[in-house]
């Protein structure tokens, strides 16, 4: 009889925690996507169910991915495909990482307003990140010395630049590393010689201007249609289908109320 | 979800189920959502399956740095038995002076060698490789079972594994590679000068192109290609076969090396230079000059492919050295007590030539031969004491070849004559098993080799050789301990696994 007493006077704490965590969502990764899409969503989601708790940490697409394989976060937000050796590491510790797109994004190049380039191809795109050319001159500009801005190495969009747009090439060697899109549209707005890359929420930023590729420029349609050549999907990654709370936010996200703060922000809409 | 399975499947089948292919699988899944058989998102859970697919399989574990576009891992293994004798003069003996009069040294060595490499190709049209190997010997891989002094029954004190070869190298002019470091023969050569198992070191320039003519109607035709084939998977440098049909095809061809043979260290000592020590005649007392000993090599030739695969090759060389090193800087003598390893007075010029041809299903027969002439031979032999031997400054070897060893029940019979006098090659150099690493010998060696499976051949060699003069050593220094080294009999039988 004890026992049972114990027993009950152990589970009713825990039952307790259980049922303060059942409205908390933990959120990592992207920044990209967490610096504006995901705080929003989450603001919309709260309005319709009062009580509900969110902790969003946006630290790069890497940190989700690996918050969903070590478990320490419901949603993993990625602008990026997990790799092959993420995919394996979460199935070898019994994950299964579920991807659902939520948002398409074009990555914009972008450089100062004031810069008089009209456009680049894309192989001036790879020969200026890659630091193959360092002068305006070389790509039809008025001269100056290319000052190249990346996202950090913990960035999804870092790596999704590599492969969309460098042929998987390492960065110039002089390329400075900034923590966020934000980051890199203020550093281009003040700097003339600036050239850096972001997503399409940030290509109106103050000061900068995105450039066409090819071409092509990137508009929601253009991404829609995968005609723009720097598109991506961006990425809720769960543990296997979602479920409960974290259900509850990944259908609102792809949903139609979700969809039009995807809009609103900047981001493309999936359908 | 039945549809994604399918889709998951099909793409599996159609690919192979392998990492690499499940990486190609993004181009279909991509061409499928464009043409609205699948949405973004259902490509997107059939990309997550076969990547996991693929993260669990053997090739999905290794992880390759992005700059590799191609990386080969390759290897051998080869176990032999050995008999290896050298038999002293009928009169003065050497270094047993008249003692042992006819003797026989005779070793027995049952031996193994490993060697893998890994080689590859790099974005941007640079290349590596690397290949470990048994032995620290620069003219063998060979580790002899049951060889250690010491450390008891199956000791490990000479299993060491070595870099044996460590490069890379550039391909992006036309016609042109560049290679740098611890690298597979460059040159065209033969046994005769080169020991196969020497891996130079320093830097290599190759030029190779090709010209095709395309002979019948109304005159010749030359069409030029380029190929970057350049090394043989053996290390050895080739000249690659016809790959598309032709009826007159030209090679032409250049090779330069620049070889660091050895390191003086150091180039400006504290005090005065060192001197070369007693016992060394006329040298004892001389200053020795500190400077690295460089080998370079100036190699063009040509290779005519006729229809009906005749072929004829040519490349003539020439060698010469710059410096003394600290480890070659005595003159060479040869005969027994003097020095074995000197490179004075070493400007060699070589031929190597070799025609080939197949015809009908017989199988491929080609008749080969070198021609080497030392042009400072004469003062080679006056600084070994032996002015009245300046004749012995060339070397030359003759054979024959039937058959070929490439795949499954290939063989191959060689056999060849081989006269190298006294100062006319590099004794560091040249093949350690025929002759035993010497000069002045000439003899005749034989090979016979035959593919049990595509990755397992026989080998049977045999050699026997003979002082050529009789008044001078046999200079070198081989696993034989006598000089002068008066016959001379080797025996291998092999049996090598390549993968």
């Amino acid at each position: 009889m004890k026992i049972k007493y114990l027993a009950l006077s152990l589970a009713l704490p825990v039952a307790g925690i259980a049922s303060a965590h059942a409205d908390r969502l933990v959120i990592k990764g992207s920044d990209t996507l967490g610096a504006k899409l995901v705080p929003q969503l989450a603001e919309q989601f709260k309005a319709q169910h009062p009580g509900t708790t969110f902790d969003i940490a946006a630290e790069g697409s890497t940190t989700g991915i690996a918050a969903i394989i070590d478990g320490t976060a419901q949603i993993g937000m990625s602008s990026r495909r997990a790799k092959t050796s993420e995919v394996g590491a979460a199935a070898s510790k019994g994950k299964h990482m579920k991807p659902t797109i939520v948002a398409f994004d074009g990555i914009g190049v972008i450089v100062n307003s004031a810069n008089p380039l009209k456009g680049l191809t894309k192989k001036q795109v790879e020969q200026i990140f890659t630091g193959d050319v360092t002068d305006w001159s070389a790509v039809g500009g008025s001269g100056g010395k290319i000052s190249v801005y990346t996202r950090n190495t913990s960035s999804g969009t870092y790596s999704e630049f590599k492969e969309l747009a460098m042929k998987k090439r390492d960065y110039a060697p002089g390329s400075q590393k900034m923590a966020g899109n934000e980051q890199i549209a203020a550093e281009v707005g003040k700097n003339p010689n600036g050239v850096g890359y972001v997503g399409m929420a940030y290509i109106k930023a103050s000061g900068v201007k995105a450039l066409p590729v090819d071409g092509a420029v990137p508009s929601v349609k253009a991404v829609q249609a995968h005609s723009y050549p720097y598109w991506r999907p961006t990425f809720y990654y769960t543990n296997g289908d979602p479920s409960g709370l974290a259900k509850d936010f990944v259908d609102f996200t792809v949903g139609p109320g979700g969809q039009k703060i995807v809009a609103q922000v900047g981001f493309v809409p999936i359908k | 979800m039945k549809k994604l399975t399918l889709v998951a499947a099909a793409l599996c089948v159609a690919l192979g189920g392998t990492a690499a292919r499940a990486q190609d699988a993004g181009a279909l899944l991509d061409l499928l959502v464009k043409k609205r058989l699948i949405s973004d998102q259902e490509a997107e859970e059939v990309r997550t399956e076969l990547v996991k697919e693929s993260a669990n399989t053997a090739a999905g574990k290794w992880k390759l740095s992005a700059p590799i576009t191609e990386l080969e891992l390759y290897g051998d293994m080869r176990l032999r038995y050995e008999y290896r004798g050298g038999r002293l003069p009928s009169t003065n003996s050497g270094d047993f002076g008249q003692d042992h009069l006819n003797d026989w040294y005779e070793r027995h060595r049952e031996r193994y060698r490993l060697r893998v490499g890994l080689r590859g190709t790099l974005a941007d049209d640079w290349f590596f490789g690397l290949r470990l190997e048994t032995s620290a010997s620069s003219r063998s891989t060979n580790v002899t079972f049951g060889g250690e002094s010491s450390g008891g029954p199956f000791a490990k004190g000479d299993d060491g594994i070595f870099v044996g070869q460590a490069y890379f190298g550039y391909t992006g002019f036309p016609d042109f590679k560049f290679t740098g470091g611890r690298m597979p023969q460059p040159l065209i050569t033969t046994s005769m000068l080169w020991d196969d198992d020497i891996n130079p070191e320093g830097l290599a320039e190759q030029w190779k192109h090709t010209f095709t003519f395309n002979l019948g109607g109304g005159g010749g035709e030359a069409v030029q290609s380029y190929s970057k084939e350049g090394y043989s998977k053996e290390g050895k440098s080739v000249v690659a076969p016809a790959a598309e049909p032709f009826k007159l095809k030209l090679d032409v061809f250049a090779n330069f090396a620049q070889y660091v043979y050895d390191d003086e260290n150091p180039e400006n000592p504290i005090g005065p230079n060192p001197v070369v020590g007693s016992g060394n005649g006329d040298q004892t007392g001389q200053k020795i000059p500190t400077t690295d000993a460089f080998m370079l090599a100036w190699q063009v030739g040509a290779r005519l492919t006729f229809p009906n695969s005749v072929y004829v090759q040519l490349a003539p060389t020439l060698y010469n050295y710059t410096g003394n090193g600290d480890t070659f800087n005595i003159h060479f003598n040869g005969d027994p007590g003097g020095n074995q390893t000197g490179i004075n007075s070493l400007l060699v010029f070589d031929l190597p030539a070799e025609i080939g041809w197949k015809i009908g299903d017989l199988p491929p027969m080609r008749v080969f031969g070198e021609f080497a002439d030392n042009i400072e031979g004469h003062d080679r032999a006056r600084a070994a004491g032996h002015p009245d031997h300046t004749g012995q400054h060339y070397a030359w070897m003759v054979g024959g070849a039937i058959g070929q060893l490439k795949a499954k029940h290939d063989w191959e019979i060689r056999a060849w004559y081989q006269y190298a006098g006294q100062f006319a090659l590099d004794p560091n150099l040249v093949d350690s098993d025929i002759y035993d690493s010497r000069v002045n010998e000439r003899g005749v060696a034989v090979k016979a080799g035959y593919m049990v499976a595509d990755a397992i051949s026989l080998n049977l060699t045999w050699a026997y050789s003979w002082r050529i003069n009789g008044s001078l050593g046999t200079g070198g220094t081989g696993d034989i301990p006598i000089n002068p080294l008066d016959q001379y009999q080797l025996f291998q039988a092999d049996c090598s696994v390549k993968f």
